[in-house]
């Protein structure tokens, strides 16, 4: 990480968030009056038991559920208030999304899945096929690209499901218990990939887990108990380099246990960075339109 | 979504599920073919109608006849009158809009004698001005009489073909021709006075009609009405004196008086108008008129039951449609997720839907005219069960426009049936639909 000469902006802010949902007669209070808020380049960590509304905190962020109250402004734009049509573009051109479950599309391959936000971007077929598979070269899956996410591990699908969430190099990425499904030797695989890929283009990470162990990786704790934060802890930069180098140790060691079945995790430090520089070029074009077509409809909505 | 990627996409989707996709195709294929066919049918029957009426004289001719039909309210036949036809009626008809040519008629069975040859025909005698009017054929030789010049007699080919020596032994037929034999004409209505020459006409200015359809131009022959009286009147000299009062009563009136309509569509109305003035007639499209009414009932029959076939098949189709967004519920919500416009959900379910009703509508299309081709071949047998009469024409008859407009329902119809299922996929909520198995 840079060191800390300025502030880095306010990336995400949510103000008095509530959301409430009525069974009955009863009103259950999912997130009850949060504030906090995120850098750029942040890795965040809600951290929470289930049913404590971690989820939902997540779901509201990404708008796809909508508060009941308060402000959620992600880019200086209110969540809660935009419209579908411009959420969608909102989503294309600055979200990315990790799920536990993947939610691949398993009709397609993995190059075809991670083409897919790109296709609703109107990228080019060619364009958008070379930055699919050089971002599926980046998690390791150059011998996956024509596989269907049944003929993958469940490491393999969510590496898939990583390419997917990164290739249109999102700003924010919310990751909903991306390791849920995985086992310890793979969850370590995968959080190092989400991390290495935040760092390399200082992308924002909002990640949802009840793992503790798991909140190591983050900046910033923010822990939540019945739709309510208890407390944030910011972890310290020294503290935190110390705990990274800890567990970059016991990764290794788990993969050299492994055999040298890890596809493309080792990438030499300067092609990861020429590929990314590569890709951001590349899809700057696109990116401008994008922008001028959200503002436009920010104005007819 | 660039319009490629949603075409894409559908053809994958439809692909996925092949087994469905063909079977509601073939529902759609099915409905097309019915609604081709069943109209095509219409089409043949409605021309075969058309051409066994014109076989039977020209539609817009009315006619007032001597002895005119009663008929009571419900239409039945219930009695003759006789009505006097003359001068002063043609010129009432003549008066009425939308009448082309009126000429009176009158009617003889006149014997044409070659030698020892005989023949019998029936001499017309008309207003030599109305022939054009009335669309007389073309002649092979020889001109229409005129006014200035009426003594022509025009012949028509089959009158000239059937004579027959009854003097010989086995009834000898041959045909004459009339430019290099002498024929003779002589009327046998009344006795001729015994101490006077029998009246003979020597044919020797005449003309002769090229072959028709039309029956009417066939058989007789045909010679300017004032001519007739004076002839006629030559003829009545010859007669005994009781029969020669006879003969020249019988012509003081018309046989009948026949009009010509300007518009096919006019001639109800000119009818109704003669009726008005008091007179029975008689026309083509008086008969004509129920059997269009039945083609017409029998085509819509037909396309009724081909539209209940596409009904179905769009039912069908919306089944589909849902089935298969049930099943994508979860791939909806990855969709909306990653970004995907709701515009462009929607745009893919209707996308497939048409493909499936354009798909099923070509195939039926080309079904419908192998079919069409099958029903000509082996089918005019039943046809004619059906029309009762023998028709020469298709029996199915696929207009141009048929296919593209089947086509075009085809993609409709699947377009139509696919509002419904694709709008609820749009309403899909995606945290939902990401929770759903699949």
């Amino acid at each position: 990480m840079e060191s800390m000469e300025k502030e880095p902006e306010k990336i995400i802010e949510l103000v008095n968030v509530k959301k409430i949902y009525h069974m009955g007669n009863e009103k259950i209070y999912a997130v009850n009056d949060v504030s906090f808020d995120i850098k750029k380049g942040e890795f965040c960590c809600l951290l929470g038991t289930s049913g404590s509304g971690k989820s939902t905190l997540l779901n509201l962020m990404a708008g796809i559920e909508k508060a009941t109250s308060g402000k959620i402004l992600i880019k200086g734009k209110n969540i809660p208030k935009m419209s579908e049509n411009s959420l969608a573009r909102f989503r294309q051109r600055y979200l990315g999304f990790v799920f536990q479950a993947y939610n691949l599309i398993n009709s397609m391959t993995a190059i075809e899945n991670v083409e897919f936000p790109l296709v609703f971007k109107r990228v080019s077929p060619k364009k958008r096929k070379k930055l699919a598979r050089e971002m599926l070269v980046k998690v390791g899956l150059e011998s996956r690209l024509a596989h269907k996410p049944k003929e993958m591990s469940g490491g393999q699908q969510q590496r898939v499901g990583i390419a997917r969430a990164f290739v249109a190099k999102p700003e924010i990425v919310f990751a909903d218990e991306p390791t849920g499904n995985l086992d310890t030797k793979t969850t370590i695989e995968v959080m190092e990939l989400i991390k290495q890929m935040a760092r390399d283009n200082n992308q924002t990470i909002v990640m949802v887990t009840h793992d503790r162990s798991l909140a190591a990786y983050a900046d910033k704790i923010i822990h939540i108990l019945d739709g309510r934060i208890q407390s944030i802890e910011v972890t310290e930069r020294d503290k935190q380099e110390n705990m990274q180098a800890h567990l970059k140790e016991i990764s290794r060691k788990l993969l050299l246990e492994r055999g040298g079945d890890t596809g493309g995790q080792d990438v030499p430090a300067e092609t990861a960075e020429d590929v990314a520089k590569e890709t951001t070029e590349g899809i700057l074009a696109e990116e401008q339109m994008t922008e001028r077509q959200i503002t436009e409809t920010e104005h007819r909505g | 979504m660039r319009i490629s990627d949603l075409l894409k996409l559908a053809f994958r989707n439809l692909m996925r599920r092949k087994a469905r996709t063909a079977l509601t195709v073939i529902g759609v294929v099915i409905g097309t073919i019915s609604i081709v066919v069943m109209v095509s049918i219409g089409f043949g029957v409605n021309k075969s109608f058309d051409e066994t009426i014109m076989q039977s004289g020209s539609m817009t001719i009315i006619r007032v006849q001597k002895y005119g039909a009663v008929y009571d309210e419900n239409g039945n036949y219930v009695d003759s009158k006789e009505q006097v036809l003359d001068d002063s009626v043609v010129e009432q008809i003549r008066g009425i809009e939308h009448v082309k040519a009126v000429s009176p008629i009158i009617q003889k069975y006149v014997q044409l004698e070659c030698g020892k040859y005989q023949s019998g025909v029936t001499l017309y005698g008309m207003d030599c001005e109305a022939f054009e009017a009335f669309e007389f054929p073309a002649l092979q030789y020889g001109n229409y009489p005129t006014k200035e010049h009426p003594t022509t007699v025009v012949l028509s080919p089959q009158s000239m073909q059937y004579f027959y020596n009854f003097s010989g032994r086995n009834y000898q037929e041959k045909s004459v021709d009339p430019l290099t034999e002498e024929v003779i004409l002589k009327f046998q209505e009344y006795q001729t006075h015994p101490r006077k020459k029998p009246f003979e006409l020597s044919l020797s200015d005449v003309a002769m009609m090229e072959e028709t359809d039309n029956w009417e131009y066939s058989y007789n022959i045909y010679m300017d009405i004032d001519y007739f009286h004076e002839v006629w009147q030559k003829y009545a000299n010859t007669l005994t004196l009781e029969d020669r009062k006879r003969a020249v009563s019988s012509v003081s009136s018309y046989e009948e008086i026949k009009i010509n309509v300007d518009n096919i569509n006019n001639v109800a109305k000119v009818q109704d108008d003669i009726e008005a003035l008091g007179y029975a007639t008689y026309s083509e499209m008086q008969y004509l008129e129920p059997l269009k009414e039945t083609s017409r009932m029998l085509q819509m029959v037909l396309g009724a039951i081909g539209s209940i076939a596409m009904i179905v098949s769009a039912i069908n189709i919306a089944n589909t449609m849902v089935m298969s967004i049930y099943e994508r519920t979860k791939e909806i919500g990855i969709m909306k997720v990653l970004g995907c416009l709701v515009r462009d959900v929607k745009r893919q379910f209707l996308l497939e839907a048409g493909l499936i009703g354009l798909l099923g509508g070509i195939i039926g299309i080309i079904i419908s005219y192998v079919l069409s081709h099958l029903i000509n071949k082996y089918g005019s047998g039943i046809m004619s069960s059906i029309v009762g009469t023998e028709t020469t024409g298709s029996l199915s008859i696929i207009p141009l426009w048929l296919p593209f407009a089947a086509a075009a329902f085809g993609m409709l119809i699947g377009i139509l049936s696919g509002y419904f299922p694709a709008r609820r996929a749009t309403r899909i909520r995606a945290i939902e639909a990401m929770k759903t198995e699949g």
